[in-house]
């Protein structure tokens, strides 16, 4: 299921929180909705969810626009929020049943979920009692066991030992291999580049960036080639002889064996790679460095708010 | 509907299951219970030895040759039905002794034809203001009768027209207030503490899924107007359980005083006309619809329950004063005072000033259903209001806002939906 913003405004008061706020979350791909805290992301999902009202602008699903009730949606909001005094069970069946599950499909599912999180071990005991990784999974089984076509993840990997976070991981593929559209919003950037097709940068309610990571990075110069090789200073002076007309600068960085080589043209990647392949050097790594999406984030967003 | 429905289950099911609700229902149905059979628990242990031929306590009368004595040992026998009456010329030490070592339970010793002495082991309030003024009495009628047969009437003919006895009948055209009035006053203590008590579960109901963000998640489940009215009526229907259970037990209660040998006036007067039930349980409902509501959609600006208090005060203080002003009503007897009949139709007034209307004055029927229409009315728009706010109440932490800001962001909220 295709979801499609369109400038989307809302304003609190004299506040204006989102300020045309556009993208495409396309189906059994994962979307990065990126931004700083108070960038207006909560706002944004809780516009898609029917919560607020926009002020203006338009929400469509595969082109036409938006029914809430016939459509399942999923949401883990960053606020983990349950019941702590009730039964897991019971408060995840009430949870599908609200979301439009009858009761028999919620009990199945919530048996279903409980075991896929490894946790059917706990449920009917209170959720209080629970470590809060282990909350955090049930929240994750409370969101997903409704079957939802359009998933909301708001830091899901927060608070998950590396188990449970590979745990998390192999959910949130097998959803967007079924086809699920998900939307994932998170600071840790390991974990967008890692899921995420694309991404949608908010800045002080602004969409400041968005379309294909791959494409995202391409766009920026590729003239920063990374070369590892044991013989890195050797190699370093001789690139500067024997290409001088085209390197900028050839140093190391972090490691001894790194050597990032900073071309006048991006075009001379080849005639590099050339030399460097007639020479004996012994080369690990030849590579065009790309910013991360780190760089990208703060590159966008450190101007802002 | 399916929605309030599912959200209705939930809380009715939380409510009755939680610890608390069950601890509070079982005490107060096993003291209301134990209330109705303190007496017959008593007659059990007691009952044998009251006619186990336990000696007649005597009073002895030193008649001092002042009045015959004969017709004072009757006098004093008609009012101490239950005494021995005992006519002596004991001395006062021997008097005093027979006092003190409990032979008699009192003693009048007649000094002049118009003063005695009273003699009894221990005074008390009781003997001042019960035994004195019969003891008066008795005087009075011997001096009386002995005065009259100097004028040559007998003694007889004095009683008789001393006696003479007044018959009395009292038709109230209305209702007779002194019947409904201890049913109205338990009634509606009843329905105040519950639909404070019931309105405040709907309070912290709301601040504590705000409080563990449960909120987060149910707001985008459902429509805030469902979680709303599942949550009023689900806590309702757990607050009319426990009711229905309350007063149930005062019934089986009532019905176990009753078999005991109490006086008619005062069965008359303990006794619950199954119609002041009936009005009691419809006015509860309604009163609890509109005071939910209000303490629903202000709690849903609390972060945390100890802000509900500086919420609701305004609502608080309504109540208190709608409480006040009836409980005053019913304890002077004018229910029916200009106040009282305008409160009866003012929504947030009405439950409880028409409950006690409806039961202990002769309201007609089309004025209790005018009333109860402008309540349901009113509890439907309350209803939509108090969903307005929830939705957006719910999504505030921090500083709960002032009245006036609440009512800004309402009008906001208005013009955005709106467009």
């Amino acid at each position: 299921m295709e979801l499609k913003l369109t400038d989307i405004c809302k304003n609190f008061g004299e506040k204006e929180v989102l300020k045309n706020v556009s993208f495409t979350a396309e189906g059994g791909k994962a979307l990065g909705l990126l931004g700083r805290n108070g960038a207006g992301k909560t706002t944004t999902i809780r516009i898609i969810m029917g919560v607020f009202f926009a002020d203006s602008g338009t929400i469509e699903t595969d082109g036409s626009p938006i029914q809430r009730s016939n459509i399942r949606f999923g949401y883990m909001p960053e606020e983990r929020g349950l019941y702590p005094k009730q039964l897991i069970s019971n408060q995840l069946i009430y949870l599908a049943q609200l979301r439009g599950m009858s009761r028999s499909d919620a009990q199945k599912s919530c048996d279903k979920w409980l075991d896929r999180m490894e946790m059917s071990e706990y449920k009917n005991k209170k959720l209080e009692t629970l470590s809060k990784g282990n909350q955090q999974k049930i929240q994750l089984a409370a969101t997903l066991m409704c079957h939802p076509q359009i998933v909301i993840l708001d830091e899901p990997f927060s608070g998950l030992d590396p188990v449970n976070a590979m745990l998390l991981k192999d959910v949130i593929k097998e959803m967007i291999a079924s086809g699920t559209t998900v939307l994932f919003s998170s600071h840790q950037m390991n974990y967008i580049e890692e899921f995420c097709e694309s991404i949608a940068i908010l800045n002080d309610g602004h969409i400041v960036l968005d379309g294909k990571i791959n494409q995202i990075k391409r766009s920026y110069p590729r003239d920063k080639i990374l070369i590892i090789s044991p013989q890195a200073e050797k190699l370093i002076s001789f690139v500067l002889q024997k290409m001088s007309g085209e390197i900028l600068t050839a140093q190391n960085e972090d490691d001894p064996h790194h050597v990032i080589i900073k071309l006048k043209d991006p075009d001379f990647k080849l005639s590099l790679m050339r030399v460097l392949s007639d020479s004996s050097f012994d080369i690990d790594c030849f590579q065009v460095c790309e910013p991360s999406l780190n760089d990208i984030f703060v590159q966008y967003t450190e101007a802002g708010i | 509907m399916k929605h309030i429905l599912q959200v209705l289950q939930f809380e009715y099911l939380t409510c009755v299951k939680n610890k608390a609700f069950i601890i509070t229902t079982i005490i107060f149905m096993a003291s209301i219970l134990l209330l109705g059979f303190i007496p017959a628990i008593i007659m059990i242990f007691t009952g044998d030895t009251s006619s186990d031929g336990k000696e007649t306590p005597v009073i002895a009368v030193v008649s001092n040759r002042y009045y015959d004595d004969k017709t004072l040992a009757d006098e004093f026998q008609n009012i101490y039905e239950d005494y021995e009456i005992k006519i002596t010329n004991e001395n006062m030490d021997a008097i005093k002794k027979n006092v003190n070592n409990e032979t008699y339970e009192f003693a009048v010793v007649i000094d002049d034809k118009l003063s005695y002495t009273f003699v009894t082991k221990n005074n008390s309030l009781i003997n001042t203001e019960t035994k004195l003024p019969l003891i008066n009495g008795i005087i009075q009628d011997m001096y009386r009768m002995d005065s009259f047969e100097k004028f040559g009437i007998s003694s007889k003919d004095t009683k008789e027209i001393l006696s003479a006895d007044i018959s009395s009948t009292t038709i109230a055209t209305g209702k007779d207030q002194t019947k409904n009035y201890i049913s109205t006053y338990v009634m509606i203590m009843l329905l105040y503490i519950a639909i404070l008590m019931y309105g405040q579960m709907v309070s912290q109901s709301i601040v504590a899924e705000k409080n563990t963000r449960a909120m987060e998640m149910l707001i985008t489940c459902a429509k805030p107007a469902h979680l709303m009215f599942g949550k009023v009526i689900g806590s309702g229907l757990a607050g009319l359980t426990q009711l229905v259970l309350i007063l149930g037990s005062t019934f089986a209660s009532m019905s176990a005083l009753s078999t005991q040998t109490l006086p008619p006036e005062l069965q008359e007067m303990i006794s619950f006309p199954i119609q002041t039930v009936i009005y009691a349980i419809i006015f509860f409902l309604l009163g609890y619809f509109i005071f939910s509501f209000l303490f629903g959609a202000l709690s849903s600006f609390a972060t945390r329950s100890e802000d509900i208090n500086t919420l609701t005060t305004p609502v608080m203080l309504i109540y208190i004063a709608t409480f006040i002003i009836v409980i005053f009503s019913i304890n002077f007897g004018s229910v029916d005072t200009p106040l009282m009949v305008v409160c009866s139709y003012i929504p947030f007034t009405a439950p409880m000033c028409m409950l006690v209307r409806a039961t202990m004055s002769d309201v007609a029927l089309y004025e209790i259903l005018i009333s109860i229409a402008i309540q349901v009315i009113t509890i439907y728009l309350l209803g939509i209001l108090a969903a307005t706010i929830y939705r957006i109440g719910v999504l505030m932490y921090g500083k709960p806002p002032k009245m006036g800001e609440i009512i800004k962001l309402l009008i906001e909220d208005h013009k955005t939906n709106k467009k």
